[in-house]
């Protein structure tokens, strides 16, 4: 009894003690060395290639927001491959779906991280603010595809586009102009539990108190579907404009709700609340009457940058719709591509190296909105452009009032993250 | 994984060289070694089982002992995860597999423990509304604290466990999720609120369970950074566990909640204070998933509240059902299923057939959504070929009795009628 335990045991033992002494392929750190062309590199570039990462959501809530970002992603990635790619290499993108699920992205991460040199999207922020400190600690250039300012202030956590607050300052100073709103009226904001909607609330609350408003906030939850509560409360309360920063559902119920109740004010949505597979129900014409949209981006009409990527991307993906998804996801790797061809140019393609070229751009256009990432503490824009809903143009908006900054967005103070 | 299991028909060494996540070929001459036909003749009938098994957990646990030698920190974060899971797992199996008490409200616990140890180790830190409490305790004691905190958690809700059976139970246990999640979210101080809260790491005597301090340590010239040093953390978390189970569940306390789950009545009979048992093993049960909260936040770095949702009771709904309900090699063989079989499709998916990529415009299935049928098709399968789960495996091939007869049990779910074994 004894010897058969403990022969296979002590060979087993002997084996492992040897072997992992003398075979173990595990090595120490891949520090960055300068190739053959004089380009200093890092994890993620190799002679040939620079590979980026993009943690995203394929199969969970936010799956037809996620392949919009991936295909307008990859759409640049091509379209830059094709002129040359950067520093003679081209470019890849590593695309790895969490389905929104904190332990898959996780996990995910860690599986992709040692071989990407930038990451291009990340979706989700719970995914986000589980991961902040591990990709300040790797050096790693992300690009959060969330707007809170509570993101702001890292070195390599890079919100593109104004953020949530930023666009509701100048949301509600656009309703108080044209709904003609007075001292002492009130506004309705309802808004998600969570970092999004209370971001949001913090940017509208701030701008009602300036222009000396009411407002009358109503938190709902991403599962909420009925917002009758909701629009009966706001209607007894008096108010005269309703902000709503929630999913596309929650919106369309809301402004369904309204208009068959006779309730017909303003409603002003952030750009996540919108989305234009909206317009094809039964509420798409109350939507065109009612909505409007404040957003940092550009409708697809708006500028000869955003017709070609409409274009483009209609032309690779014609079976696709174009939503802002397309917009977030192009912006986030242009401002990347960006910051690679800086990092080429200064010969350094380590993280770091592409981070200290991103923290450079100051002057940077990307579909027509100019862009400065110099100040990791302020958003790289505080305008927001105010569109509406018309069914027939493409992306599903129109320009109503184009990009402009209102002053009360830079007296404001960004909350701390 | 196969050689293991055929050689020794013990849940065991399948449980712990299935949680390496790889083949363990170290482990197929062990056996062999001990099944000569001389040592099977001396060691006919009870011993010989056991001396295979004791060289096949042996092997199994030396394989465990040694893969941070070798895996990427991929492999690594999945099998602490995977062992995370185990603990979990364990602990709601000994409530409804044994006790047969369901509960929907195991991430709850997990929730506690996770955030009972943040907050017992953290630093209170922050001013004003962005203030976080935290007693910064060191983080051993907090770690115990934590897991002290789930089980009175448990306590607590064993009045209503006690008074509710069967769907009733499982519909009040599910209300603990949800009223979790909404403290989650509306106790920023001590949570972090909807951003979470970054997660202490673990600490003994100075020696650090994270990449630095003592920095750059390597053991055998292989770099251990903070995932090679937590594994052992894991390792022993999942052996105490697993003997406290098996003790428990050999032991006087086991029969009697397996009294408890077959008839109340005859329990009752024969002496077994229901309620207290009830409740003990809601206590126990929550302990255990304290424990995994715990060392789950310690793998995560930073905790989060979308995590502790009704999904992961499901899953660990589904870890206890896959293994084979009432058994803790089954709990565990499951919990590695259900932890790993997601990740690993997910990472081998890009090399499926037939799959188009993302970003291209073929009309074929993404590689994430081939992840999700390829491990719904495996729950079915197993569920389907394995009707006592990945536990009953182990016993399907006929075992032979003292009277020669061929041991058949088709249908090992079946609890009140069937035998059951309450020890692996």
């Amino acid at each position: 009894m004894r010897s058969t335990r403990l022969a296979p045991a002590a060979a087993v033992i002997a084996a492992l003690a040897l072997s992992a002494t003398a075979c173990s392929t595990k090595s120490g750190t891949d520090a960055s060395s300068a190739g053959s062309d004089g380009v200093k590199t890092g994890p993620g570039v190799t002679e040939k290639t620079i590979t980026l990462g993009a943690l995203t959501d394929l199969t969970g809530p936010y799956a037809s927001l996620g392949k919009s970002i991936v295909n307008a992603q990859q759409l640049y990635v091509d379209q830059l491959n094709a002129s040359g790619g950067i520093c003679g290499r081209t470019v890849k993108i590593t695309v790895k779906d969490h389905g929104y699920d904190v332990q898959k992205a996780v996990s995910a991460f860690t599986e992709t991280e040692p071989n990407v040199a930038a990451v291009s999207q990340m979706v989700g922020s719970p995914v986000v603010s589980s991961l902040s400190q591990e990709l300040e600690s790797k050096h790693l250039l992300t690009f959060p595809m969330a707007w809170a300012s509570t993101l702001l202030g890292g070195e390599y956590v890079q919100v593109v586009g104004s953020t949530y607050d930023i666009d509701m300052i100048n949301g509600v100073d656009h309703v108080v102009r044209t709904a003609k709103l007075k001292a002492g009226d009130k506004i309705g904001h309802v808004y998600f539990e969570g970092e999004y909607g209370k971001n949001a609330l913090a940017g509208a609350t701030y701008a009602a108190k300036k222009a000396k408003l009411k407002v009358v906030g109503q938190k709902i939850k991403p599962t909420d579907q009925d917002l009758t509560a909701q629009v009966t409360a706001l209607k007894q309360a008096g108010v005269k404009a309703i902000l709503i920063s929630a999913g596309p559902r929650q919106t369309a119920a809301l402004v369904g709700t309204a208009a068959a109740a006779g309730f017909a004010v303003p409603v002003l949505t952030s750009s996540p609340g919108f989305a234009p597979q909206l317009l094809a129900t039964p509420v798409g014409p109350a939507l065109e009457k009612m909505l409007q949209v404040v957003s940092p981006a550009p409708a697809f009409t708006d500028n000869p940058a955003m017709q070609k990527l409409a274009k483009d991307y209609k032309a690779k993906y014609p079976k696709d719709l174009l939503d802002p998804g397309v917009v977030s996801g192009w912006n986030a790797i242009s401002v990347l591509g960006e910051d690679l061809k800086a990092a080429c140019k200064a010969k350094d393609l380590t993280r770091e190296g592409i981070a200290a070229a991103h923290r450079k751009q100051s002057r940077l256009t990307v579909l027509g909105v100019p862009l400065d990432f110099s100040d990791r503490t302020k958003p790289a824009t505080y305008r927001s452009f105010i569109h509406k809903p018309a069914k027939t143009a493409p992306g599903g908006l129109t320009n109503v009032e184009p990009a402009h900054e209102v002053p009360a967005a830079r007296t404001y103070a960004l909350p701390k993250g | 994984m196969s050689d293991t299991r055929d050689t020794t028909g013990s849940l065991d060494a399948t449980g712990s060289s299935d949680t390496t996540g790889t083949v363990d070929t170290l482990a197929a001459p062990a056996p062999a070694t001990a099944d000569s036909p001389s040592a099977q003749a001396r060691w006919s009938g009870r011993l010989s089982p056991r001396g295979r098994r004791a060289a096949t957990v042996a092997a199994g646990v030396l394989v465990l002992l040694a893969l941070p030698f070798y895996v990427t920190s991929f492999w690594l974060q999945t099998g602490l995860f995977a062992m995370a899971a185990v603990i979990g797992a364990i602990g709601l199996n000994l409530l409804s597999g044994t006790t047969g008490q369901l509960s929907l409200g195991h991430a709850f616990f997990l929730a506690v423990g996770a955030y009972g140890y943040v907050w017992l180790a953290a630093e209170p830190s922050g001013t004003g509304a962005g203030s976080l409490y935290g007693l910064g305790l060191p983080p051993v004691l907090a770690f115990v604290l934590a897991i002290v905190l789930a089980g009175a958690a448990g306590g607590l809700f064993s009045p209503i466990s006690g008074r509710l059976r069967g769907m009733y139970l499982g519909i009040a246990t599910l209300a603990l999720v949800f009223l979790g999640h909404h403290m989650m979210l509306n106790a920023p101080q001590v949570t972090g609120g909807f951003n979470g809260r970054s997660v202490p790491p673990l600490d003994i005597l100075g020696f650090s369970f994270t990449d630095t301090s003592p920095d750059g340590l390597a053991v055998l010239g292989v770099p251990f950074g903070g995932l090679e040093r937590l594994w052992y953390v894991g390792l022993a978390l999942v052996t105490v566990a697993w003997l406290a189970a098996r003790n428990i569940l050999r032991g006087r306390p086991g029969r009697a909640l397996g009294a408890v789950r077959d008839s109340e009545v005859a329990a009752a009979v024969m002496g077994v204070h229901l309620t207290r048992y009830r409740a003990c093993a809601f206590i126990v049960s929550s302990m255990y998933a304290g424990a995994a909260g715990a060392l789950l936040a310690l793998v995560f770095k930073r905790v989060v509240p979308d995590h502790f949702g009704l999904l992961l009771s499901i899953d660990y709904l589904a870890m206890i059902v896959i293994g084979g309900l009432g058994s803790v090699g089954g709990a565990a063989c499951g919990a590695v299923f259900v932890a790993l079989i997601p990740h690993l499709l997910t990472k081998y998916a890009d090399d499926l057939p037939l799959l188009t990529a993302p970003g291209t415009t073929g009309s074929g299935v993404s590689p994430g959504d081939a992840a999700r049928y390829l491990y719904g098709t495996a729950i079915v399968l197993v569920l389907i070929f394995a009707p006592g789960g990945l536990a009953g495996l182990a016993h399907r091939r006929p075992r032979r009795k003292g009277d020669d007869s061929p041991r058949t049990r088709r249908f090992p779910l079946r609890t009140r009628t069937a035998p059951k074994e309450h020890t692996p």
